[in-house]
């Protein structure tokens, strides 16, 4: 029975926690023991979060161990996932500017119409047009708008195909090619931060 | 006689490289996985395959040697619609490899806007399509 006790930890990859929040290890980490004080582990106190902490907080293993050393010197800790992790501190929503929303909107909306115009100009488009009616009809016409208008929903229809997107509505559960590409960017901003951040380290 | 043999290397070289590089756009872009991850049909990817080298290989026929079909021009709104998709589809995987719209939207913190920034991109190759071929080039 009296055996040594251990600690299993794997931190968790990244959680949120509101401002102020005291951090316990079982915010941070998932954890398996044989310890008969399993609760009072978990409850251990790492960290409180503070205002120098800013947007977020870097928890390294070390201090995991340090914290359940003082408290539990007889626990042999085994780390078994990652070494550190982020705490995002949920701060409060600041107000969204519509205006700014609007502006970019507008920005997207003649930009994007403004490229695909460069490109019908740029690759001959309104040629191949003319070329394919007179291919097909045997006449000449100098707009052939027959294609053409099909052709410009088509673009539409198009982008919103790529991105998987009809007016919020799914066409099946795997994620976009932009979401992925968010995801991506995230996950390259979060390993920038463990790499250079020091563990618990205050934010200047 | 030299001469018609030589001109035959060149077009036949000519033809290596544009094949080529319509496969290689196609190719990094990702437009054939893409479009088999919104079907599923990942089957079928030899088929794809298939239908890009022989949709490119008689255009080019058609386009060369091809007398006039006299067929109705109501009938050229299909291709028309199709041509479309496929110009969206790649318009839409250019913007996705610059990768602005993410960057954009994390910067200014308008993250639950993307969706209505798409649209305003698609909407906005829609209409500035349209402007194009019946106000711009009147």
């Amino acid at each position: 029975m009296a055996g040594p006790t251990h600690a299993y930890v794997k931190l968790k990859g990244k959680i949120q926690l509101p401002p102020g929040e005291t951090v316990r290890i079982r915010h941070v980490a998932e954890m398996v023991t044989n310890s008969p004080s399993e609760a009072a582990i978990r409850d251990t106190v790492l960290h409180t979060l503070c205002k120098e902490d800013g947007k977020r907080y870097v928890v390294d293993i070390i201090q995991v161990i340090d914290a359940l050393q003082r408290t539990q010197p007889e626990l042999l800790v085994h780390n078994i996932g990652p070494e550190n992790m982020i705490i995002e501190v949920l701060v409060p929503q600041r107000n969204i500017n519509i205006v700014l929303v609007v502006f970019v909107w507008i920005v997207l909306f003649i930009g994007s119409g403004l490229a695909i115009m460069n490109f019908h100009t740029d690759v001959s488009m309104l040629e191949v047009h003319q070329r394919i009616y007179e291919l097909v009809t045997g006449q000449k016409n100098m707009h052939p708008f027959i294609i053409q208008i099909p052709y410009s929903f088509g673009v539409g229809a198009g982008m919103i195909l790529f991105f998987n997107h009809l007016f919020r509505k799914r066409f099946n559960d795997e994620p976009s090619p932009l979401e992925l590409e968010m995801f991506l960017y995230q996950q390259n901003v979060d390993e920038y931060v463990l790499m250079n951040e020091a563990p618990g380290a205050k934010k200047k | 006689m030299i001469t018609q043999l030589f001109l035959a290397l060149v077009g036949l070289s000519g033809g290596f490289i544009v094949g080529g590089g319509i496969v290689a756009l196609i190719t990094v872009l990702d437009l054939i996985p893409r479009f088999v991850q919104i079907t599923k049909t990942d089957k079928y990817l030899l088929h794809y395959q298939w239908a890009v080298i022989l949709g490119a290989f008689f255009s080019t026929v058609f386009d060369f040697f091809s007398p006039g079909l006299n067929l109705s021009p109501v009938l050229l709104g299909i291709p028309g619609a199709f041509m479309g998709i496929f110009v969206g589809f790649l318009a839409a995987a250019l913007t996705e490899v610059l990768n602005v719209i993410p960057i954009l939207a994390k910067r200014i913190q308008l993250y639950e806007y993307l969706q209505h920034f798409i649209m305003a991109l698609a909407f906005g190759k829609i209409v500035g399509s349209l402007f194009h071929w019946l106000i711009f080039l009147k």
